[in-house]
């Protein structure tokens, strides 16, 4: 008899909501058409198609003409970081700045700007893992700003960035600003009224939407290089036959996730204290990464000395809890992550880190029973310590 | 509440079909494929650490419905195995990679991982057996990988399974076709896996400082101590080699030593190679008591040979010394030497010195 699974991982993956599945399926069947067909079929799409993108735009604060449709947060990274800076670049703005604790997405598209002649600039991070703005204001003020891009929440550690802070210090320095906001929406308030940010990456599975579909913000007037060619679909900006039934399901799960957002907080909030709580009262010696800075409510990153994450993670699902470390290359095997040795902490440490993430599918019953098990594998992991 | 083992895969057909045999034993079976070096790209066919490798294992695991997680013990094994590689090299010695890895890589830091998820068992697709507590050579006598696994730690024996130990190569193939395994047909890999093509000396260029001695030109003598030419780096030879040496004698001539002191690869004759005896150091036993001076055993000094018979003569720490009844060629330091009884493996030891007469304590 195994026990029932539990699955901590939401910041990876979310399953498909029912109103979401609900609300595409037309669009898999009868509601077949193109959207830049001219007959009636082609009008059906075309008419979801604009609908969902004033949905999504509503959830942002912004205009339709504000929003497109790509394949999810990395593209929406790649878009904003190697676009906006190859636009600036032809106006002679030579500096990308962007954090240590960025998703590879972002980190790698910095990367290839550098390689196109980029001044790579990198912020330093605090020990709490927030984004250091004294340091931001000599970096972004140094000149030559083309493009800043900072994550809004941490994937690793739940952290939140001074987003508004960064995007004003950018904004004044002539740059445009973007920030990838797959951990933030549906948790902190992404409106493009309130803050100046010129570009926003939203992911679709992490709310309940499929995996391939994301929502991005383009401030109106800002110059942007598109990466695909080929078509006139969204102005040109990512030209490809667009996803209706992807975009109409993106849409309603943004509007739910906008709907729940006060209460969903108050919630996860509330599991993610429980388990802190449990945790460190059983194993005194834990560490809380990020536990001294503002954070996202689902996620909780907690390194054990003289454990490692490969054997806790395998060790957690085979009890039928599911968790993550840091970050995992293609071979799946667990490399020490990038954002906690930015944060200064230990290599023991980092390389001992397991990321918790909840969201809807977690109860309080599953918060107890993986604190309950928690101490008996801490002790199983611990025996490696010894062969160091 | 059933057993549960690990299994390391590697992608190859003989840790494919352990899992497959384990399954069907009724194991719980946990698979493991290690990632043990980073080479820069993925090469394919490597026998452990490459993505097509890590894909092969994990297809299996899949078609078998077990987990599957790939270990990342690059650290370990760059400072266990692949240093220690570049050391011995470096002190004139020629190692044996894969022996290391089996001792501190699959059977100690493995092991702990198997510690975690409260595996009762290690299993790996190794031609070798355990039965009754002890390290018997695999059934198929050309296969048998037991040269390679003298150093483990003998408590680790009772923890150990090894399947395919039990059977040949052509029904290890059989058993993967049958169950209709991706990986039945692939061919067998006898390289180091952290080294590309074949080539150790890449490997030691790459971690070895500039103008390290090992890699600098020295002389090559031979044993009488005539200097007959040089070379471009000792750690290119290796003992036994005849390739690449100058010509001019009226034998073949062999590398006989290599000799970091002075740098100098020191060539002979074919009966200069003869070797009566040899010392051994890092002795490990894998039976409770390991045989007294005076005890005969069968001593095998590479892979594949036939062991000879020899006597122990001395055994003090870790250090053994055996006297062989007949001359062995190339008894080359930093190669095992693996005393067996019979099938049975007693334990063995790295080899630090031939000796080319009896020694005279010899009992």
């Amino acid at each position: 008899m195994s026990p029932q699974p539990i699955y901590l991982d939401h910041a990876a993956t979310t399953p498909v909501r029912p109103e979401v599945l609900e609300a595409m399926t037309p669009y898999f069947g009868a509601r077949f058409g193109n959207p830049s067909s001219t007959h009636r079929w082609g009008r059906e799409a075309r008419a979801a198609l604009d609908e969902a993108r004033e949905r999504v735009a509503r959830c942002l604060g912004a205009a339709p003409d504000e929003v497109c449709f790509t394949s999810g947060g990395t593209e929406g990274d790649n878009l904003a970081v190697l676009g906006g800076w190859r636009a600036l670049r032809a106006k002679g703005r030579r500096a990308v700045v962007t954090s240590p604790i960025e998703h590879k997405a972002v980190l790698q598209s910095v990367h290839q700007a550098a390689k196109e002649g980029a001044e790579e600039r990198i912020l330093q991070v605090d020990r709490s893992g927030a984004v250091s703005l004294e340091d931001a204001r000599a970096r972004i003020g140094a000149g030559d700003l083309a493009l800043t891009s900072v994550m809004w929440v941490n994937n690793e550690t739940g952290v939140i960035q001074p987003i508004e802070e960064l995007a004003q210090l950018t904004k004044a320095a002539g740059g445009l600003f973007h920030t990838d906001a797959v951990q933030a929406f549906g948790k902190v308030e992404v409106d493009a009224r309130t803050v100046p940010f010129d570009f926003v990456a939203v992911s679709g599975h992490k709310l309940g939407a499929p995996k391939g579909i994301g929502a991005f913000y383009i401030r109106r007037g800002t110059p942007l290089e598109p990466l695909f060619f080929g078509g006139s679909q969204d102005r040109g900006r990512r030209p490809g036959t667009e996803n209706v039934a992807y975009a109409v399901g993106l849409a309603r799960a943004m509007e739910l996730a906008l709907a729940e957002r006060a209460a969903h907080w108050t919630a996860l909030e509330a599991l993610r204290d429980r388990l802190e709580a449990a945790l460190l009262a059983r194993v005194p010696d834990a560490l809380i990464n990020g536990r001294g800075a503002r954070r996202a409510p689902h996620i909780l990153n907690v390194s054990v000395p003289g454990t490692d994450s490969e054997s806790l993670l395998m060790a957690l699902d085979l009890q039928g809890v599911a968790a993550s470390s840091g970050s995992a290359c293609q071979s799946g095997s667990i490399t020490p992550s990038h954002v906690l040795s930015a944060m200064g902490v230990r290599a023991d440490l980092a390389s001992a880190a397991i990321r918790m993430s909840l969201g809807s599918l977690t109860t309080p019953a599953d918060i107890d029973r993986v604190a309950e098990l928690f101490p008996a594998l801490i002790l199983k992991a611990r025996g490696l310590a010894g062969v160091a | 509440m059933t057993r549960r083992v690990l299994v390391a895969m590697s992608g190859g057909v003989d840790s494919s079909v352990a899992a497959a045999l384990l399954v069907r034993e009724g194991y719980d079976v946990v698979g493991v494929t290690m990632k043990l070096f980073h080479d820069g790209g993925d090469v394919p066919d490597r026998p452990c650490c490459s993505l097509d490798s890590v894909n092969d294992a994990r297809r299996v695991a899949e078609h078998l419905g077990i987990p599957h997680y790939v270990l990342n013990l690059q650290d370990r094994f760059g400072h266990d195995v692949v240093a220690d590689f570049v050391a011995e090299y470096a002190a004139g010695r020629t190692p044996i990679p894969c022996v290391r890895c089996n001792t501190f890589t699959k059977f100690r830091d493995l092991l702990a991982k198997a510690d975690a998820i409260d595996a009762a068992f290690i299993a790996t697709g190794h031609y070798a057996r355990i039965a009754d507590g002890r390290l018997r050579r695999g059934v198929d006598e050309g296969k048998d990988q037991t040269y390679f696994l003298w150093g483990i730690d003998r408590a680790v024996l009772a923890r150990m399974l090894l399947p395919v130990g039990a059977m040949t190569k052509a029904e290890t193939r059989a058993v993967a076709r049958e169950l209709g395994l991706l990986t039945a047909e692939k061919p067998e890999s006898q390289e180091i896996c952290f080294v590309p093509d074949g080539d150790y000396v890449k490997v030691l260029e790459r971690e070895l400082p500039p103008g390290a001695p090992a890699l600098a030109p020295g002389p090559i003598v031979t044993t009488d101590g005539r200097v007959v030419g040089t070379h471009d780096g000792f750690a290119r030879y290796t003992v036994g080699q005849r390739r690449g040496l100058p010509g001019g004698s009226a034998e073949p001539m062999f590398v006989v030593a290599l000799r970091p002191d002075d740098r100098a690869v020191v060539i002979g004759p074919r009966e200069a190679l003869l070797g009566r005896g040899l010392v051994a150091r890092e002795a490990n036993w894998l039976v409770p008591v390991p045989p007294a001076v005076g005890e005969a055993v069968q001593v095998r000094i590479r892979h594949r040979a036939a062991p000879v018979p020899g006597t122990v003569v001395r055994r003090e720490r870790d250090e053994v010394e055996v006297a062989l009844d007949e001359p062995v060629h190339a008894i080359s330091p930093g190669q095992s030497v693996v005393f067996y009884d019979g099938d049975t493996v007693l334990g063995g030891g790295v080899i630090a010195a031939s000796r080319r007469v009896l020694p005279l304590h010899a009992a």
